[in-house]
């Protein structure tokens, strides 16, 4: 019997607004379901290079620490982060503050603690360590913190920071990376499927010049200004003596400062970071390489380590794998003794080696002939009398 | 004379004996002023322990040695430092018997030219008497043994002191006059390093000489005695290189041997011009320059023949000297062969020009060498250029050594027929000089 008061028309409807909250919750599941395929990565690596010696550039190393700081706060542990730094400004002896490393005047912010694991310090920064890193061409004797093992699977972020020009980033003072270079090193890795995505961040003056020669795809670029435009210092602690921080680092590192690992921010707000007003210089990016759009790219899939978990219900036997995988290796029908050591030296036949002989004598033909003609020369000159006193 | 000569024999050999055994030997025989790619010990014993392993010395380029050399020293390499020290000693004994017998024959033609009054009246000072002719030879000796580039040379047991008394004996054979065994040893020395290949035009000159053959270019017996002498010295030349294809059945020692000298291909640095030209140089360009450096060698031969043909025993030591300049991988053995001969012109010495500053310079870049060296190769605050600053500078004193002792003998010469004091038309005194 059909309930009293309730027309068939609203039972309908609210049939229908059921249908419609259920596919909208459907689609709100398929939704979140899209976002966990979003973006194909499955680990994250850091290159952090500051490529800059000498006390008055101390903010390259500060820039650097704090990218460090708030990577690894985002989860990258540092096995899969290497860090460059072309100089020792914590323990420098000008630095009136020893063991630190201030990002903000009045000494707010520490970026160096306690933790900090530098891989490739001092001199070791070159352009050539740098490119080895990046392509993976290293020698067998590195050490696995010095080698950047990423796949396909890595989202991989190079920053980089220190002195620069149109075209050229200058390394410790004496070699310079060009553009061409960093591309064609970025095409290796590409080919070699060394990363799933790259997003490269430079802040040095000219920086834009360094982003214009790529041509690998599924990179995004930022740089901190435009060609023409110098990268400019933001404050000096009177304390300490230098400038702390370039301007683009500082307002990036506050920007981070927010993210957490939770943070659904995206690239769109990172290219807002640090307009002309505050940076006096123009920040610059390039997305025509990248594949997804930047408003769909988390700053965690690159600053930070956000793992994907999935949960099952189903429960997964692991004991039928086993079985399999033992009988695969079948048992020698040969029972072998081992050697030993004695047997495998035959020291008797060394010791008894009879030393070479010299095995090459002169013809007797060209002794022979060699001879005659000595004795030619000889007679010839002193003349046949002679002969008859040798006989 | 004899017992001057053995005294200065022992003093060198005990010389050279005390090198040997002491730790300079080692130091001094990896020098590369002393030890070319040529003629280094260490490549004679490579090449000979090549040849016991059954492999061709030839192959790689290491060994650059004749087979003559091969078959010398595969018995004597145990006495090594005694051939070497028997070499030296015969260089020095050769030379002292050539300039005995030259000495014989200059003062016989001084004689001769006095009687004929061909020399201008107010002269007598410039003519050399017996007297101070009798030491020449010992001083020649003694210049040739006691150098030390040659008890260097020595004690690095490099094989130059083998090419020098091969060039002494023709030196030796040539100023007896015995124009075959001449032939023969430049054929052999020839063989040893090409560039003596030049010292046939002085060696025929003085033949002919004391044939009493006119130069003239259509005397027919001027003809017949070069043509002779050719002969006897391409057959030779001919026979030695047959020979040594019979040593090791093959003809690999002529690309090594000969091929190296001329191609240069070792650009080790040494007291030489070629090797920082060619170190710089662009591939295409390297053959037109090697043309060109060898050339350099062989182009004086004509214009002094010319000039000297009256006087072949200088135009010899000028050849010697050039060739010891200019060949291709020079050491200091090969600038201790001419510089044996300086006393035989003791009589110039009022007419040289710039002899202290030479003297300097030859003396400050010898010792400069192994400085630079050090500098450039251990130190690393020097580099090629430096190196390459004192090989010139040395090699322009040699040749200004050279030029200094060509102009005193052209002056001498011609104060000789025209006297002393020379006057110009109008009666002034007038100058000579060498255009």
């Amino acid at each position: 019997a059909a309930l009293p008061g309730v027309s068939r028309a609203s039972v309908a409807t609210a049939v229908l607004l059921l249908s419609c909250c259920g596919a909208a919750l459907a689609g709100g599941v398929q939704d979140q379901a899209e976002q966990f395929f979003r973006s194909g990565h499955t680990n994250n690596w850091a290159v952090l290079v500051c490529t800059s010696r000498f006390w008055f550039n101390y903010r390259h190393v500060a820039n650097t620490l704090s990218v460090y700081r708030s990577v690894k706060r985002l989860g990258i542990p540092d096995s899969h982060i290497v860090l460059m730094l072309a100089d020792d400004m914590a323990c420098n002896p000008r630095n009136p503050k020893p063991a630190t490393v201030f990002s903000h005047k009045n000494m707010e912010l520490n970026v160096y603690g306690d933790d900090v694991e530098v891989d490739y310090r001092s001199y070791e920064v070159t352009v050539e360590n740098f490119l080895r890193v990046l392509t993976g061409r290293i020698p067998p004797s590195t050490p696995r913190s010095k080698r950047l093992l990423s796949d396909d699977r890595s989202n991989i972020l190079i920053y980089m920071t220190g002195h620069g020009g149109n075209g050229f980033l200058k390394f410790q003072d004496s070699e310079e990376i060009t553009n061409v270079e960093l591309a064609d090193a970025f095409e290796q890795m590409w080919q070699k499927r060394r990363y799933n995505e790259l997003l490269f961040i430079i802040d040095t003056c000219q920086g834009a010049s360094m982003y214009e020669r790529f041509y690998s795809p599924n990179i995004m670029a930022l740089a901190s200004s435009q060609v023409g435009e110098d990268s400019l210092s933001h404050q000096p602690d009177l304390g300490i003596g230098v400038h702390l921080m370039d301007r683009y680092t500082f307002y990036v590192l506050e920007f981070l400062e927010e993210i957490h690992p939770a943070s659904q921010t995206n690239m769109n707000d990172l290219f807002q970071v640090c307009p002309k007003s505050l940076c006096v210089s123009t920040p610059g990016h390039r997305t025509d390489l990248f594949q997804r759009d930047p408003q769909n790219v988390l700053i965690t899939d690159f600053f930070g380590s956000v793992r994907k978990v999935e949960i099952t219900t189903e429960t997964i036997s692991l004991d039928r794998d086993l079985a399999a995988f033992e009988s695969k290796f079948p048992e020698d029908e040969l029972a072998t003794e081992p050697l030993k050591y004695a047997e495998q030296l035959p020291v008797a036949q060394i010791i008894h080696q009879k030393p070479k002989q010299k095995d090459w004598h002169p013809p007797g033909g060209f002794i022979l002939g060699l001879w005659a003609l000595i004795i030619m020369v000889f007679f010839k000159t002193y003349g046949i009398k002679h002969m008859k006193h040798v006989f | 004379m004899a017992a001057p000569l053995v005294l200065v024999v022992l003093a060198a050999v005990t010389v050279r004996a005390a090198l040997f055994r002491s730790s300079l030997a080692a130091f001094i025989a990896e020098r590369v002023e002393v030890a070319s790619p040529l003629n280094a010990w260490k490549r004679v014993v490579e090449g000979l322990a090549l040849l016991d392993l059954g492999v061709s010395p030839y192959s790689g380029a290491v060994f650059h040695e004749t087979p003559l050399i091969i078959y010398l020293f595969h018995f004597l390499i145990e006495y090594a430092e005694l051939v070497f020290m028997i070499t030296d000693v015969l260089t020095a004994v050769a030379l002292y018997l050539a300039i005995q017998d030259f000495n014989k024959v200059v003062f016989k033609k001084q004689k001769l030219l006095i009687e004929l009054d061909k020399y201008a009246p107010d002269v007598a000072e410039l003519i050399q008497t017996p007297m101070e002719m009798h030491y020449i030879p010992l001083k020649v000796a003694l210049f040739y043994l006691l150098n030390p580039y040659t008890v260097m040379s020595c004690v690095a047991k490099s094989t130059c002191a083998i090419n020098n008394s091969v060039i002494a004996f023709f030196i030796l054979a040539t100023i007896k006059g015995s124009a075959f065994l001449s032939a023969v040893f430049l054929a052999l020395a020839t063989y040893q390093s090409l560039y003596p290949l030049t010292l046939f035009a002085p060696a025929l000159l003085y033949l002919l000489q004391r044939q009493f053959i006119p130069i003239k270019l259509k005397s027919k017996s001027f003809w017949l005695y070069t043509m002779q002498y050719a002969s006897l010295y391409l057959c030779s030349l001919v026979v030695i290189i047959c020979l040594s294809f019979f040593l090791l059945n093959s003809w690999d020692f002529i690309p090594s041997v000969y091929g190296f000298i001329l191609s240069v291909p070792d650009l080790t640095p040494n007291i030489g011009l070629f090797w920082y030209f060619f170190a710089e140089m662009f591939e295409h360009f390297s053959l037109f320059f090697v043309c060109v450096f060898q050339i350099n060698v062989f182009f004086y031969t004509i214009p002094l023949a010319i000039k000297l043909k009256e006087h072949p025993v200088f135009f010899m030591f000028v050849q010697i000297a050039i060739i010891s300049i200019f060949k291709s991988y020079p050491t200091v053995g090969d600038i201790a062969l001419y510089m044996a001969f300086l006393p035989v012109w003791s009589h110039l010495y009022r007419f040289l020009r710039n002899i202290f500053i030479l003297s300097c310079v030859l003396i400050f870049c010898s010792f400069l060498f192994p400085v630079l060296w050090h500098l450039w190769i251990y130190a690393g605050s020097a580099n090629s250029n430096f190196y390459y600053a004192i090989t010139l500078t040395f090699n322009i004193g040699q040749i200004l050594l050279i030029s200094d002792y060509f102009y005193a003998f052209l002056r001498r010469e011609y104060y000789l027929t025209h006297g002393l004091h020379l006057t110009r038309q109008d009666g002034t005194e007038a100058m000579l000089v060498l255009k």
